[in-house]
């Protein structure tokens, strides 16, 4: 009688354990920073393509009817001016920033160019990037250094990857 | 003549920081069965690529060695697609990506030091669209489809998964290298 109560304590004690490992997996544990994306709500009624460095939180936002790129400081929650950057003859279409916040890559929309640029915040200089052989680029990933580009490009009818390492 | 010669020396010197501003590209060769690459994204370490490449019909996310090109495997992602805007943290220890579950997009960042998944369910009104990890994997920001409009959450793990740092860093906890 008590070997079997002590079986059947064991059995419910594995089922618990098991049901906690995989419930670990599944459980949804990651929480949102409410008051910082109340006031992110505020600002931006539409904003899309985050990219993170490590205080910084780069988008396009929309403005009145029109993209642009903004870039927030997460722990003041201020918004970090871009001189030179969003122009209106341009429109961007992707977004990466280095890990100290400092080079931006983008992909933009000129006339009738689809353009592959890199910011630098500090000195607010903008530097086309040329490919070659020519394509279209459509999305752009930067490391944290700043000096290595993962670009989308479309070349010959087909989307491919290309890494960039940028020297000087 | 001098200043012949000094026009001669500056036209030099321009030429040689021109060439040093130039780029190095590299491609990547991929079997013929891969039809497309998209969505890039490099570690903070700039030493890991993680891109969707479209194979047998089927949008995976595929993580590679950018010092040798080798693909390398991932545990909880060879499932769960389509796969959309993947992310790396400083190392590459955690790749997140948007996946599908049933009728459901949510949000997968596998550990792969320890080989476990973390899974991130939205509200069903508010669908996971693209995301960003910042480069220690203690926040990510979530860009969702919420009533017609795009908003960007964030959303904090620090509370869920060891931060990644680079390496030579001191941190709370250690990070070990991973291939």
């Amino acid at each position: 009688m008590k070997f079997r109560s002590i079986y059947k304590l064991s059995f419910r004690v594995s089922f618990l354990c098991l049901f906690l490992s995989v419930g670990g997996c599944f459980r949804g544990d990651m929480r949102p920073v409410r008051s910082f994306n109340e006031s992110l709500e505020q600002i931006y009624p539409s904003q899309r393509e985050p990219s993170m460095g490590k205080e910084w939180l780069v988008s396009l936002v929309n403005s009145q009817g029109k993209d642009k790129i903004e870039m927030i400081h997460i722990p003041t929650r201020r918004k970090v001016p871009l001189p030179g950057l969003n122009r209106a003859d341009s429109q961007p279409i992707s977004v990466s920033v280095s890990g100290d916040g400092e080079r931006l890559a983008l992909i933009r929309q000129r006339y009738d160019q689809t353009e592959l640029m890199i910011y630098r915040r500090s000195v607010g200089t903008l530097k086309r990037i040329e490919l070659s052989p020519k394509g279209i680029p459509r999305r752009v990933s930067l490391d944290n250094s700043g000096q290595i580009l993962a670009v989308q490009v479309s070349r010959d009818g087909r989307w491919i990857v290309e890494v960039i390492r940028l020297q000087g | 003549m001098v200043k012949s010669d000094l026009q001669k020396i500056v036209i030099f010197l321009s030429c040689l920081l021109l060439s040093s501003c130039g780029s190095r590209i590299e491609r990547f060769q991929d079997s013929l069965e891969i039809r497309s690459q998209q969505d890039p994204v490099l570690s903070g370490d700039g030493q890991k690529l993680a891109l969707i490449v479209e194979y047998k019909g089927r949008l995976s996310v595929q993580l590679r060695d950018l010092r040798n090109g080798e693909v390398l495997r991932l545990r909880h992602l060879s499932r769960n697609q389509p796969h959309s805007s993947p992310s790396l943290s400083w190392n590459g220890r955690y790749l997140a990506v948007i996946a599908q579950r049933g009728n459901r997009r949510l949000v997968i960042i596998e550990d792969r030091l320890t080989g476990r998944s973390h899974h991130l369910l939205t509200p069903r009104e508010r669908i996971p669209l693209r995301l960003s990890l910042a480069p220690d994997a203690t926040q990510v920001a979530i860009q969702m489809a919420d009533k017609g409009k795009w908003r960007i959450e964030l959303f904090d793990l620090s509370k869920t998964i060891e931060s990644d740092q680079p390496r030579g860093r001191i941190s709370n906890t250690t990070s070990p290298v991973i291939r």
